[in-house]
Formats: structure tokens, sequence, C-alpha cells
């Protein structure tokens, strides 16, 4: 057991680290298993997220193996991170039916790491019913989690600013569920009725349900899981979930080509790099266009 | 480029994470990845976190005392799970009467108070990448 745990953290890193083979590898895994339920939870930092995932993971561990991948930011200096979302969750480290695993965002924008979804894959191959990801602390247009969790929980806090802030177009609009985390503070109450709207907005179909909860005592963490397995139910119906995970392997597709362009590009001295745009930078952009549509092309041939 | 990843832990009843916290800082500062599992794991749990985050390298901070009998536990367990390739590395208020014998149980390097962070972050890098090599 442990030794297949050491091989799954070791792929996990390969993947992370754009190993060509790994990624390869990867991919030959499905992605449509119907029996796991992939939770996205995002919100702003310190709303309690990590706590929130401590608790849900807790009772989905009772009776299944729950994988939990938890994003922090890297250093926009430095590239590197201080990954300290395991704090909340020290308790679940010896849960033998409990994987966790922290992330970089490795300069990704959009709350998550740009391999998430090939990192989902190894997951599912490795028998998880549930898989947690946990985004960075989360703005207003940090959305990128609704294309890779089936189910997304947005978790908000009281007194982050006046009703205006839920009206906004972003974060509010990708919540499947709902959350008012911190439920015991002043100012809850304003907060659910800003929030009521949004969350009667039925959203193709689905109304997202507005849950409260206290995640530091494990308040209103069974009600969440109901509506949780609620949506999960839902998904399962008329191809949706399998709709979704079409949709997370086109995500998956785009983030990696995306980070192999920073990649290439970080390499040339900006220096260099301006110098060469000038010059020829239509050129450059008209051969990118090409390859891209060569590429394509090899696709509708099939 | 590969980022190092490292983790940093506080084994046993010890409440002072400020070098801990200090350390990572620095360790992050110079483009590494630092999983900081927080206060009072035990051994067990540092080993398994070890492994489940697939670290290149564990750093250990005790300032209660309890270092000889806390630090080679940890390298104990990692080599129990066939993860003795996961270097372990120790700091703190530690007598150096005791470092012979930490050394000896596979703490490859102890930092005591004084240590300049430049030092530790150099040896932690180059002691990874030979491991890589």
């Amino acid at each position: 057991m442990s030794d297949e745990l050491r091989q799954l953290a070791k792929a996990i890193s390969k993947v992370e680290n754009l190993d060509f083979q790994a990624l390869a590898d990867a991919a030959t895994l499905p992605l449509d298993s119907a029996a796991v339920h992939v939770i996205g939870v995002t919100g702003p930092p310190g709303g309690g997220k990590s706590t929130l995932c401590n608790q849900l993971i807790k009772e989905l561990a009772v009776h299944h193996r729950v994988a939990a991948l938890l994003v922090d930011p890297s250093s926009p200096f430095s590239g590197g991170a201080i990954l300290g979302d395991r704090i909340r969750m020290q308790a679940l480290v010896s849960n033998p039916n409990v994987y966790i695993r922290s992330l970089s965002n490795r300069g990704n924008v959009g709350g998550v790491a740009s391999s998430l979804v090939s990192i989902l894959r190894l997951l599912m191959h490795n028998g998880f019913r549930y898989i947690v990801i946990e985004t960075i602390g989360a703005g207003q247009s940090e959305v990128k989690i609704a294309s890779i969790a089936d189910t997304t929980l947005v978790v908000s806090v009281p007194n982050l600013g006046d009703d205006i802030q839920a009206f906004k177009s972003g974060i509010l609009e990708i919540a499947d569920i709902l959350i008012i985390n911190k439920a015991d503070l002043p100012g809850a109450d304003s907060l659910y009725s800003a929030l009521r709207e949004s969350a009667q907005n039925p959203r193709l179909g689905w109304t997202p349900p507005l849950c409260q909860t206290i995640a530091t005592e494990g308040t209103g963490i069974s009600a969440l899981l109901e509506e949780i397995h609620n949506h999960g139910h839902w998904l399962r119906q008329e191809g949706r979930l399998l709709e979704k995970r079409k949709r997370a392997a086109k995500f998956e597709f785009l983030e990696l080509s995306r980070m192999l362009l920073q990649k290439h590009l970080d390499a040339v001295p900006a220096e260099v790099l301006a110098r060469n745009l000038n010059r020829k930078g239509i050129n450059l952009l008209q051969k990118l266009n090409k390859v891209y549509d060569e590429l394509l092309n090899t696709f509708s041939e099939v | 480029m590969t980022p190092i990843r490292v983790l940093i832990a506080k084994p046993g009843l010890d409440g002072h994470d400020r070098g801990a916290k200090v350390v990572s800082r620095a360790l992050r500062d110079a483009g590494m990845e630092v999983i900081y599992t927080g206060l009072r794991q035990s051994p067990e749990q540092i080993v398994l976190a070890a492994i489940q985050e697939d670290v290149d390298i564990v750093g250990l901070s005790c300032l209660s005392g309890a270092h000889n009998s806390l630090f080679p536990k940890v390298v104990e367990g990692l080599r129990a799970k066939g993860a003795e390739d996961i270097v372990v590395f120790g700091g703190g208020v530690i007598p150096d009467a005791d470092i012979p014998g930490l050394i000896a149980a596979g703490i490859e390097a102890v930092f005591t108070p004084g240590t300049s962070l430049e030092e530790i972050v150099s040896w932690v890098r180059k002691r990874v990448q030979k491991n890589h090599e």
C-alpha cells in the first residue's frame, strides 16, 4: 500500500514537472469514470476553505477513499512557494483512506495548477472515489476550477463588502453550491439575503443551493454533504457528468499548451524577445497560428 | 526547471515555530516549494506527509530538547517505508554534544542557532542536487 502511494506521489510530481512521458502515460488513463466525484472548493483567502475541506474529507473518508489536492500560490519573484493547507488537515494524515497532496500553481493564473486534470486521471486510476480540490485564495475572476470540478463550491464569508459584491459577475456565477462559512459572525444575515438572489438563479437547469456552515465546529457539514450528493446525482443524469469531463479534458490540453509556451518563453531573455517581437512579431504569431491549424486538422482527420 | 520540494515539520510537543517559519521563507525565496505542516506532529505523521507530498528533503525543527528521540524516529520511519532516499536534516537548540549521535542516526546536517540562512539554503540545494545526479 505504502509502495503504491509512493509511486502515485512520484507520478504526480512528474506530471507537475511537465515530463512528456508522464503526461503521455496519464493521457491514456480515462477521465470519464462516473463512480468518481470531483469536488472543487474556492473562495477568498482566509475564508475557511481548508478547514471546510478537512471536515468534508473526514466525513467522506469514513466509507470511501478520498484524495485532496490543495493548491497554493507560487512566489512571482522566486518561483518558490509556501504550501500550508495541510496544517488544517493534521488529523487526516494518518487516515489510510486519505491521500493529501499540496500543489503550487507555478505561476498559472486562475486559481489552479495547469497539470491538475492530468493529476485527476492518475487519482481516478488509483481508485479514489472522491477527489477534493482546494483552489488558491480566489478573488472575483479565478474561475478555472469550474472547468475541472464536477461540483464547484464557492465559499463566502461575512463582511467582505456590501451587497454589490454579490451582484458582480465572476466567481459567484460558477457556484454549483454557495456556502456562507463563519455563519456565526455578525453580517452573516445580510450576506445571506444578498446571496439568496444569486442562489435562486437557475443556471443550465440547476439552482445552486445556499448552505451555511461553521467549519471550525463542523456545523452545517452534513447538510452541505447532502447538497453535494444531490448535485452529483443530478450530474449523472442525461449525460451531464460526461459532458463536464469532456470539457475538463479540453481544458487540460489548453492549460498544458499554455504552460509549455510559457516554459519556452521563460527561457528567452526579455530583451531578446522584445527586440524580435518588434522586428518579426507578426511572423511569429502567424507561424504559431499555422502550427495550431495543422494540429487541429490532424484532430479532425481521425 | 524542477523546484526542490521540502517538508518543514515540527515534531513533538513544542510550540516554538518561529525558526521553522523563517527557514521556510528563506527556502521559498530560494525558489523551493516548502510544505509546512504546522505544530505538534508525530514522527509517523511526518513520514506519511513526506511520502504523500513526494518531497526531496525533510527539515525538522525542535526546541524542546526531545530531538534525540524524535529526529531518529523520522529517519527510521522513512527507511521502513522504503523512502530512504528522502534526506533528513534538523535544527533548533541542540547541544553540540548531541550532534554526532544525530548524524550517526541519519540526520545528515544539524543547524544550530547562529547559522546563516544562506548556509542552510545552499546546503539543502547541494544535497538535493547530489541525490538527483
